[in-house]
């Protein structure tokens, strides 16, 4: 008990300050928008409706594919008397949506990285 | 009060004039892939649906004679820094600085060939990442 109140009051004596921030690119992938995508049934005006332009197009042996995404950076400091930490951390969500030559949606790809993201401050260990 | 006694208590003033101009910092981008996160994956038999349920939506996909180039990137970047010249502050009438820093940026990209049928025929890493170290001296 006696450890535990020191090492507490050693860590109020010591921190000085601490900071969050956060920074986001592109607008939200929603998954129910996403879940609207049917391979083989949804054209590509209907994927424009849904998404709107995408932030890549590129040709995948004739196809194309529209690649939409977001990124989401959280940073986090610990600025203590004696030192300071600070982590950041980046995620993006992707996805990827490839047109077969007919018109209609072929593959949809999409991962959402971002929702475990989380603010650390401890630069060491994973 | 003995030569040693006054060793003892100076060292933890030293220490800690020394380490306040201690800086660490990490940036990671992604999550690192390692060889056994990608070990599942086998040429010509996994599919790329198969490696998307288990590593997410890659960074980029591009075309390639041979099919389609399926890239995943990351980065773990690590910067430590120390200024020994607060050692001198209490007795300088100036800051001096005599910083130690060191950065080390683990970037690298695992890629994956895909065929016309999604399934992977060939994978790779980019480079074989060194894990960058804390280590501030730079020499």
């Amino acid at each position: 008990m006696r450890r535990v109140s020191m090492l507490l009051a050693m860590m109020i004596l010591t921190l000085n300050a601490c900071a969050f921030s956060r920074g986001t690119l592109g607008d939200e992938i929603k998954t129910e928008t996403v879940n609207l995508i049917k391979k083989g049934v949804t054209t590509r005006a209907e994927v424009l409706a849904l998404l709107g332009a995408p932030d890549r197009l590129l040709q995948l042996n004739g196809r194309d594919l529209f690649q939409y995404y977001r990124y989401d950076a959280k940073v986090g400091s610990l600025l203590l008397i004696i030192a300071n930490f600070s982590r950041a951390s980046i995620k993006s969500d992707d996805l990827f949506v490839v047109i077969a030559r007919e018109g209609t949606v072929e593959e949809v790809i999409a991962s959402k990285r971002t929702e475990g993201l989380e603010f650390r401050f401890w630069p060491f260990g994973d | 009060m003995s030569w040693n006694r006054s060793l003892t208590l100076l060292f933890p003033l030293i220490l800690a004039a020394a380490l306040s101009g201690c800086n660490v910092a990490r940036l990671t981008i992604n999550t690192p892939l390692t060889s056994d996160s990608v070990a599942f994956i086998t040429e010509g038999r996994t599919t790329l649906a198969d490696v998307i349920a288990t590593l997410g939506a890659p960074d980029s996909m591009t075309d390639a004679e041979a099919g389609t180039l399926v890239t995943y990137r990351f980065l773990d970047a690590k910067y430590s820094r120390v200024n020994f010249g607060w050692l001198l502050k209490p007795w300088s009438p100036v800051d001096p600085d005599l910083i130690f820093s060191r950065s080390g940026l683990g970037t690298d990209a695992f890629e994956l060939l895909c065929d016309n049928n999604w399934i992977v025929t060939h994978q790779a890493f980019v480079r074989h990442r060194p894990a960058p170290p804390f280590t501030p001296y730079p020499f």
